[in-house]
């Protein structure tokens, strides 16, 4: 939780666990095989204190900036989301997960980063895994086979479009 | 803004979390007219980062039945069983695991163990904590947990776990109970024993 970890070796998986009102957002350049993930847990930062990779409001700048870094290139860049579920519906909750999801959509939109692929919403946990060789990204909801966002290979910049799908809730 | 525990304090709340399961532990024995056997509870005071995985393996599939606390102090309960776990405590009270009764048998046992913990506490501490009704879900262990982290913590870059386990003698059957109390509620807790001095 509130992790930020971006590679660029081949041999590298970078994997949020049990993903529930989080949001884990991954942000791949599949041409340079640049991969970046943040495990987001609240929307946004009160007081500046505390690691950036918590908060939506600066965790999105610093994993852009990391990523190229890292060798990637901004217009080249696409996003992933995963989780950002209401796991209970307690009284009073405080819906903390699409107050992530906002948030991680707005800072996004900020950084001129399109997202491609996002599985969000409703009251389940999900797994999110990129494998740094080809940047493919996948999902899984707890007991339920693995489902891939973003599809591997650098297709870039000669595939017109990137494969899109959409799962949310 | 993190607070930070002395070790006599987290000897404090572990002896809470203590006498909490030990009260549980009792009612549970009653209602099985079994033996339950209880673990010396953990007071783990922690980075945000990593409390899940001090809870257990994030993508491990759990029933979970959650009580929010209210009163005078705030806070979640909550009961964690293994599949395994679960399906022998559905046994034990003859009722099908998986099933609605099964889940409303959980929910009901998850009901009357977070109510002892809670009356445990509030004998120890002469505190008022009115258990709200009990939510149950099954699905991965982080995405339960770092939920409710996410809810308690606020703010503050560190997180307070109480962890006890529970096992019926002799039957595949453990579970795990957990204190994660909100921004102020370990103060809280600690002020009736003289120890309130939490930053945060």
């Amino acid at each position: 939780m509130g992790e930020i970890a971006v590679s660029a070796k081949a041999d590298d998986v970078l994997v949020a666990r049990g993903l529930g009102s989080c949001i884990g957002l991954a942000l791949v350049d599949r041409a340079a095989g640049v991969a970046g993930l943040a495990h987001i847990v609240l929307p946004e930062s009160t007081d500046g204190s505390g690691g950036p990779g918590r908060f939506a409001d600066r965790a999105v700048p610093v994993l852009v900036a990391q990523v190229l870094d890292a060798g990637a290139i901004r217009r080249r860049l696409e996003a992933v989301l995963v989780g950002g579920a209401h796991m209970f519906d307690v009284a009073g909750g405080l819906n903390i997960g699409s107050r992530n999801e906002a948030a991680v959509r707005h800072g996004l939109a900020r950084a001129g980063v399109s997202i491609c692929a996002s599985a969000t919403g409703g009251n389940i946990g999900r797994t999110l895994r990129i494998a740094v060789s080809d940047c493919a990204i996948t999902m899984n909801e707890a007991g339920s086979p693995v489902m891939t966002l973003l599809a591997g290979s650098p297709s870039w910049p000669t595939g017109a479009t990137t494969s899109q799908r959409s799962v949310s809730k | 803004v993190t607070p930070r525990f002395t070790s006599t304090q987290l000897d404090a709340l572990r002896e809470l979390a203590n006498i909490g399961s030990g009260t549980a532990a009792t009612a549970l024995a009653q209602m099985l007219g079994q033996e339950v056997n209880l673990t010396v509870p953990r007071a783990l005071a922690l980075p945000l980062a990593d409390a899940v995985d001090a809870c257990g393996d994030a993508d491990d599939t759990v029933t979970a039945v959650l009580i929010p606390l209210e009163g005078d102090i705030a806070g979640v309960v909550l009961l964690l069983f293994q599949i395994d776990g679960a399906r022998a405590l559905c046994r034990l009270l003859g009722v099908e695991a998986g099933s609605e009764v099964g889940n409303s048998a959980l929910r009901e046992i998850g009901n009357i163990l977070g109510t002892s913990y809670m009356n445990g506490l509030a004998a120890m501490t002469g505190l008022s904590m009115e258990p709200s009704p009990p939510h149950l879900t099954t699905d991965m262990l982080g995405a339960i947990v770092s939920s409710l982290l996410a809810q308690t913590v606020g703010a503050s870059n560190m997180a307070l776990v109480l962890d006890s386990e529970l096992e019926v003698a002799h039957q595949p059957c453990s579970m795990s109970f957990l204190l994660l109390p909100m921004r102020g509620g370990a103060s809280d807790l600690l002020a009736p024993l003289g120890l309130a001095q939490v930053e945060a």
